[in-house]
């Protein structure tokens, strides 16, 4: 039971990745890095529990933080950008 | 499977152009390297991996890459010879491994050296649970108390690169997330959280896995996401540039402190039974001083490289 389900997240974890090397936007690359991270947060999650790793759940705790962190931080990336380069040229010092 | 990951996405990572790309695959790299840590029972390391690589670095290296161009240029020089030279070298190091005893071997000499002394006199001598906080921070403090210095001077070195918040005045909420009615709530439902989850790893260092390196780093990456929620000027009214400096200080300050009372204590360098009649007492007091001297450097230096990097405006 416990296998299938981690088997079932690897294959989702690939699928993730083949879609953040294909991606043709950016936002693609985005979504499946973050989908990628959540997997990440199960699949620990799920071993810990069947491998009866040590103190798993404040890894995977911390995994879902960082995960959050990190995409937004990928939005104001972006968000940066586009304000940048509308007023880059009118309002420069 | 999950080392296959790996060389695929380090492979992918050198073929890619577009370098936003790359950051993002080395997020994911980086995931992949702490969950293999994970299954080598090194929650520790796993813990370090996710908050450093996988978190604050990809952070870091966002806000680089908002300063400089997203494309990286068709290197000029001809690839042949490097290839060869990394190929020797690989073949090499391959070569060594066939030597190596098999992983988890009791009799391979790493595990014959000091190892036993460690495992057998931790619950005696230290009488912490956590076997790696007690040779991380007791045992080998004059290595730990060498990486903080070392993180102290990183610090250092990138502001002196990047300059001391010079030129360029912050008012509160500039930058901010347009109306993001979802976002800030979410936000500021959990940087409380947060906090209180570094403070948990900080002081559980003792006991599970964590300690001060991590702790900063979750601490820190807490003010990261209110400063990339609520824009520059808030993060800076809560915590100025000019205090993280001397708090970057303070931490090497509390460790080297540490250390110099137990000189003058007529011990050792950061020999922590110093620290109190029973022994054992000292040598929790040392550690949790010691950690908390760790945390704060650590959490001062990311927070005041983030700062450099966000409060740089790039010359178009």
């Amino acid at each position: 039971m416990l296998t299938a389900a981690i088997v079932a997240i690897l294959v989702t974890m690939v699928l993730a990745l083949i879609r953040a090397f294909l991606g043709p936007t950016e936002y693609d690359r985005m979504l499946a890095a973050n989908a990628f991270g959540t997997k990440t947060v199960l699949l620990i999650a799920l071993a810990g529990h069947a491998l009866s790793w040590h103190s798993f759940l404040d890894v995977a705790l911390l995994y879902a933080m960082v995960n959050f962190i990190g995409t937004i931080a990928v939005m104001r990336f972006f968000e940066y950008g586009n304000t940048r380069d509308n007023e880059g040229s009118g309002s420069t010092p | 499977m999950l080392l296959g990951f790996l060389v695929l996405i380090a492979i992918a990572a050198i073929r890619l152009r577009d370098l936003f790309a790359v950051v993002m695959l080395f997020g994911v790299y980086s995931l992949l390297t702490a969950a293999l840590f994970m299954d080598l029972d090194a929650v520790d390391v796993a813990f370090t991996e996710a908050a450093v690589g996988a978190g604050v670095s990809t952070v870091l290296m966002l806000s680089g890459l908002r300063l400089t161009r997203r494309w990286e240029e068709a290197p000029g020089h001809r690839p042949p010879l490097p290839l060869m030279v990394v190929a020797v070298t690989g073949a090499a190091l391959i070569y060594a491994m066939l030597d190596a005893p098999p992983l988890g071997d009791p009799t391979a000499p790493v595990h014959q050296h000091v190892t036993p002394y460690y495992i057998e006199q931790t619950p005696l001598e230290v009488g912490v649970p956590n076997i790696v906080t007690a040779v991380l921070a007791s045992y080998r403090g004059y290595d730990t108390f060498g990486e903080t210095v070392v993180i102290f001077t990183a610090g250092l070195a990138v502001l002196l690169l990047l300059g001391v918040g010079g030129g360029h005045s912050f008012r509160p909420g500039e930058n901010a997330i347009g109306d993001q009615t979802v976002l800030k709530p979410v936000v500021k439902t959990l940087i409380p959280p947060i906090l209180l989850y570094g403070l948990y790893v900080q002081f559980h260092g003792d006991f599970g896995a964590g300690g001060g390196f991590q702790a900063g780093v979750i601490f820190a990456s807490g003010f990261v996401l209110y400063d990339l929620a609520f824009g520059e000027g808030n993060a800076r009214a809560v915590v100025p540039p000019a205090w993280l400096h001397r708090l970057a200080a303070l931490g090497v300050l509390i460790y080297g402190g540490v250390g110099v009372y137990a000189l003058f204590a007529g011990k050792a360098f950061l020999d922590y039974s110093a620290l109190s009649a029973n022994p054992v007492a000292g040598q929790h007091a040392g550690i949790l001083l010691v950690e908390i001297g760790v945390g704060i450097t650590v959490f001062s230096v990311v927070l005041s490289i983030f700062y450099a990097f966000s409060g740089r405006r790039r010359k178009s």
